[in-house]
């Protein structure tokens, strides 16, 4: 185990963030199988040691609403298993064994060779092994070492071979947006925040390719690049794939930052793509004026309980950044709640904290402004959470010991890590995701007076 | 071959007892070919996810030492299985014995791509001063990975210096994913740093401890039961490693007795304790099922001189289970028309192996073919004795084989299969099928299956999976299958074995 390492770095610049307890969220290799796994009809085929896949399995995709993988998740993912002999003799012929096998063998409509730590360190011809069954299936490599990154580096990445060795240029569809920026699982929602998603942007005559929830996945990826406008749904995660998209297919992008929740960010998000697409400026009112009517009626159902129970709560967010800015949004502007404290977790990079952070500042309704801090280490969130005094924590499950214990605060888990609650299809995203926020916070302390 | 504590680590169970993880044959031949030494290790041209000596799961037994700190030495996703160590447990009533207020506390090293270029070993550094400054912990347990063990990062150099001004005990584990095929060379791993590092020389020896290291895969409830069982022996126990505070290890070495739950988990502690400290140990059998309780409560009484005590403990014991079991046997017995067995596919690690088939055998259920992770030359005594009182069967060594078990299962067609938690599809069935153990957080009666309680608990569990097939068989029919059909038109689970058969 001491042959010297013959790696060499792809990129510079992925921030190295030191020691770290508990980070909320997994490694690059994790995030592109956690996005071929989304990918419906593909077969990730990881090739690793053979624990990558287990520590995945439990660390990501059950850590996201105690979900498994599907039918190609856990035990059923291909693996090359790598150990020792592979290091000193290297894994090119066991992979090309599998790959042959798993053709064979495994239904599937796209296959996704997802190469981690020990191939990178090294030093395979991953590339040239895939290369020699291209003509047998639609076959992608990506190459994404544990340690080049996080699981939000490890979905670019996936975005990225699939963009680099998948699409080919198409006409443009005018009422085609792609979603981008929404991690499958480390987004804890997001099935349902893309199916909220479709139905909202559909609402108004936009086809929306979720890429994800789509029972076409190949598909959906081909059709990238017809779309005539990608929306990123996240600060900075997607963002480097949307001006890839943009230099190699012309399509424009626009970052709205966060999965619009409740009312008024989802007129927003609808106000803002009729200015950019061609969208019915009548039905566009109308859409905005029933679902608001609805959405308001249900809410008169529980506001006279709401301000007996938890009117003007004090509260805190920690969750990644797209989370933080939706639910910050919604408690705040709609809820009528005051934020004292958000802690951003996943860990954006430098250059765009001090947007983030402006973001999470601008446009508020209370008084009270939230302190803003960038953290990943578990331990200094949960002493950063006992300076405030709040009544109310959206976080992860990390979280719902500490709140109720230390800081005498309700808690609701809306953040990876998330193992006290099954996530399928829920959202909080579009005119109606505010009540199911409601909904499933008060499940968490509502009873009789 | 005796442990060597001077060793940085525990030889692998390949080396160390010929660990292999791909077989198919009858269960007396696997035992004649290992006698012989002529079991061979096979490469598979298909392989899937299977779990790696870190993730099978250190990460998360090890994360829940109570007084301890664990440092995985690795990239940021090899402890995210760990990340649900502020809420294990938690669902347990403190009336069970859980204490209200812990705490458990984990880091990672968060190896870049800078570190795999210049070395982590600086990292590592300041996350045992970060440990430190952090928790005061009493011990702090450094988790190697793949990659710190390509880069060649010197662990050992680093705790050296480190453990001259840490008050800790610094104890580095060799589980490296890749070091071995065999994911039980991760639990020797653990314990090598635990006889190296941890346990102390016997300040007193405890004539009334009995030491048991119990796996993850079995529940709260088994604690309790073997607990109070021991208890009316007048024996109090000890175990490890989860949940158990440093303390607990460190007098390991004061224990009468280390017991099995698990042989193959406990086998490298049991000898290390002997070895080095004369505490006595045995293997086989473990507390499952009404004879094989009988046999390891009069092997610990043997031990720590409770002779005197155990056959009244046992004759009242049967006076409430045995009439259980009894109904239970009956019940099977007429699930199938004119005699016929009730057959079983068990999904089993090498110690449910011999724990678990001789208590189908109790319960009237036949088992014509088992699938075990993986087998060494640790169990074959056992084994022998088993198969011989069991009588032979057909058996599938492999870990985690999604493709293999479902093919195993679709050949044999027994009429329940038990599987492992998170094995894929393997759970759509038309017939039965229910899972093989629930988890250590499991805190409800349903879900022991130790000792006589565990005995009448699991039967009805068992019983109760054959009375409603609804979940599995709407399953099976609404969701594709992930293997094309070839597949299962040949005859051979082992189609992937890369030499057919028995290794000659």
């Amino acid at each position: 185990m001491t042959r010297k390492s013959t790696y060499q770095p792809p990129v510079a610049g992925v921030g190295d963030t030191g020691v770290v307890e508990a980070p909320r969220f997994s490694c690059a290799l994790g995030g592109a199988y956690a996005s071929a796994l989304a990918t419906y009809g593909t077969v990730p085929i990881l090739h690793s040691g053979s624990g990558c896949g287990m520590a995945n399995a439990h660390g990501l995709t059950f850590a996201a609403g105690l979900n498994t993988g599907g039918a190609h998740g856990t035990t059923s993912t291909p693996c090359s298993s790598l150990v020792e002999e592979h290091v000193i003799f290297g894994g090119e012929k066991k992979l090309r064994a599998l790959l042959d096998s798993t053709l064979s063998l495994m239904k599937g409509e796209l296959f996704a060779v997802i190469s981690g730590c020990v191939p990178s360190l090294i030093g395979d011809d991953v590339e040239a092994v895939v290369k020699e069954f291209k003509d047998r299936a639609p076959i992608i490599h990506v190459r994404s070492a544990g340690f080049a990154g996080s699981s939000y580096n490890g979905y670019e990445l996936y975005l990225d071979a699939v963009i680099d060795q998948l699409l080919a240029p198409r006409p443009k569809n005018p009422r085609q947006v792609n979603i981008l920026g929404i991690v499958p699982n480390q987004d804890v929602f997001w099935k349902g925040n893309l199916q909220v998603l479709e139905a909202l942007l559909g609402s108004v005559g936009l086809e929306v390719n979720t890429i994800f929830t789509d029972f076409d996945g190949l598909g959906a990826l081909r059709r990238i690049p017809s779309a005539a406008l990608n929306l990123v749904f996240s600060p900075w995660v997607g963002t480097a794939t949307a001006r890839k998209l943009e230099e190699r297919f012309g399509t424009p992008f626009r970052v709205v930052d966060s999965v619009p929740i409740g009312p008024k960010q989802s007129a927003q998000l609808l106000g803002l793509v009729a200015d950019l697409l061609p969208v019915d400026r009548e039905r566009l009112t109308r859409v905005i004026t029933e679902e608001e009517r609805r959405a308001y009626r249900y809410a008169e159902y529980f506001a006279e309980a709401f301000v007996v129970s938890l009117p003007h709560a004090y509260f805190a967010v920690v969750a990644d950044s797209a989370t933080a800015l939706g639910l910050l949004r919604y408690g705040t502007n709609e809820l009528g709640w005051n934020p004292e404290l958000v802690v951003v977790t996943d860990n954006p990079p430098a250059s765009v904290r001090g947007e983030i952070a402006a973001k999470l500042a601008e446009g508020l309704t209370s008084v009270v402004k939230p302190r803003v801090v960038f953290e990943i280490d578990s331990h200094r969130i949960r002493q950063e959470l006992r300076t405030v005094k709040v009544q109310l924590v959206l976080a992860s499950s990390l979280e719902k010991h500490i709140a109720p214990e230390e800081l005498d605060a309700i808690h609701l888990s809306v953040a990876y890590p998330i193992f006290d609650r099954v996530v399928l299809e829920r959202s909080y995203a579009g005119f109606r995701g505010g009540l199911a926020f409601f909904e499933d916070l008060t499940a968490t302390y509502a009873g009789p007076l | 071959m005796p442990i060597d504590l001077k060793a940085q680590t525990c030889p692998t169970r390949e080396q160390r007892a010929n660990g292999i993880n791909a077989y198919y044959g009858k269960a007396s031949e696997l035992v004649r070919d290992a006698r012989a030494g002529c079991l061979q290790h096979k490469e598979r041209s298909f392989q899937q996810n299977a779990g790696c000596l870190l993730n099978f799961y250190l990460t998360v037994r090890v994360a829940t030492i109570r007084d301890a700190v664990m440092i995985v030495h690795a990239p940021v996703g090899c402890s995210a299985p760990a990340l649900l160590y502020r809420e294990v447990y938690r669902r347990l009533p403190p009336k069970l014995g859980r204490p209200e207020q812990f705490d458990l506390h984990w880091l990672t090293t968060n190896l870049s791509e800078k570190d795999v270029v210049f070395g982590g070993v600086e990292k590592l550094r300041s996350a045992i001063r970060e440990a430190t400054d952090r928790y005061h912990p009493r011990a702090i347990f450094v988790l190697a990975s793949c990659t710190s063990g390509i880069i060649g990062d010197d662990i050992e150099g680093v705790i050296v210096e480190e453990q001259a001004h840490t008050e800790a005990t610094i104890v580095p584990i060799h589980c490296e994913g890749i070091r071995s095929r065999i994911v039980q060379t991760g639990y020797d791993a653990f314990w090598h740093g635990v006889l190296k590092y941890l346990v102390k020389k016997p300040r007193r020896k405890q004539p009334d401890l009995v030491n048991v290291a119990s796996m993850l895969s079995y529940t709260w409830q088994d604690r309790l039961e073997i607990t109070r069982l021991l208890d009316r022996l007048g024996l109090r126990v000890n175990f490890v490693p989860e949940f158990a505070t440093v303390e607990q290890f460190e007098t390991l070495s004061e224990a009468a007795l280390t017991a099995p739950l698990c042989p193959t988990y406990t086998d490298y502690l049991s000898r290390g304790l002997e070895q080095e400290y004369g505490v006595p140990y045995f293997l086989y059998p473990s507390p499952v099922g009404i004879a094989n309780t009988d046999e390891w409560l009069r092997t610990v009484a043997r031990y720590t001189g409770k002779e005197h005590l155990v056959e009244a403990l046992i004759a009242e014991e049967h006076e409430t289970a045995v009439p259980r079991m009894d109904a239970l046997r009956e019940a099977f017995a007429k699930l199938k028309p004119d005699g016929e067995p009730f057959t079983v596919l068990g999904s089993l690690g090498q110690g449910r192996l011999l724990t678990q088939t001789p208590f189908f055998k109790e319960l009237g259920i036949a088992t014509p073919v088992t699938i075990c992770q993986d087998f060494d030359n640790l169990i074959l005594d056992e084994m022998d004795t088993m198969v011989k009182q069991t009588g032979d069967f057909d058996i599938m060594v492999n870990t985690f084989q999604a493709a293999e078990v479902a093919h195993t299962a679709r050949k044999y067609d027994p009429d329940m299969v038990l599987s492992c938690p998170f094995m894929g599809s393997a759970y759509k069935r038309e017939k039965g099928q229910t899972r093989i153990h629930a988890l250590r957080g499991d805190g409800r009666e349903w879900s022991t299956q130790a000792g006589y309680r565990g005995a009448v608990a699991c039967g009805n569990f068992l019983l109760q999976s054959t009375k409603n097939r609804a979940f599995q068989q709407t399953m099976l029919k609404k969701t594709p299958e992930p293997y094309h059909d070839w597949w299962f038109q040949q005859p051979n689970p082992h189609h992937f074995f890369k030499d057919d058969g028995v290794a000659k």
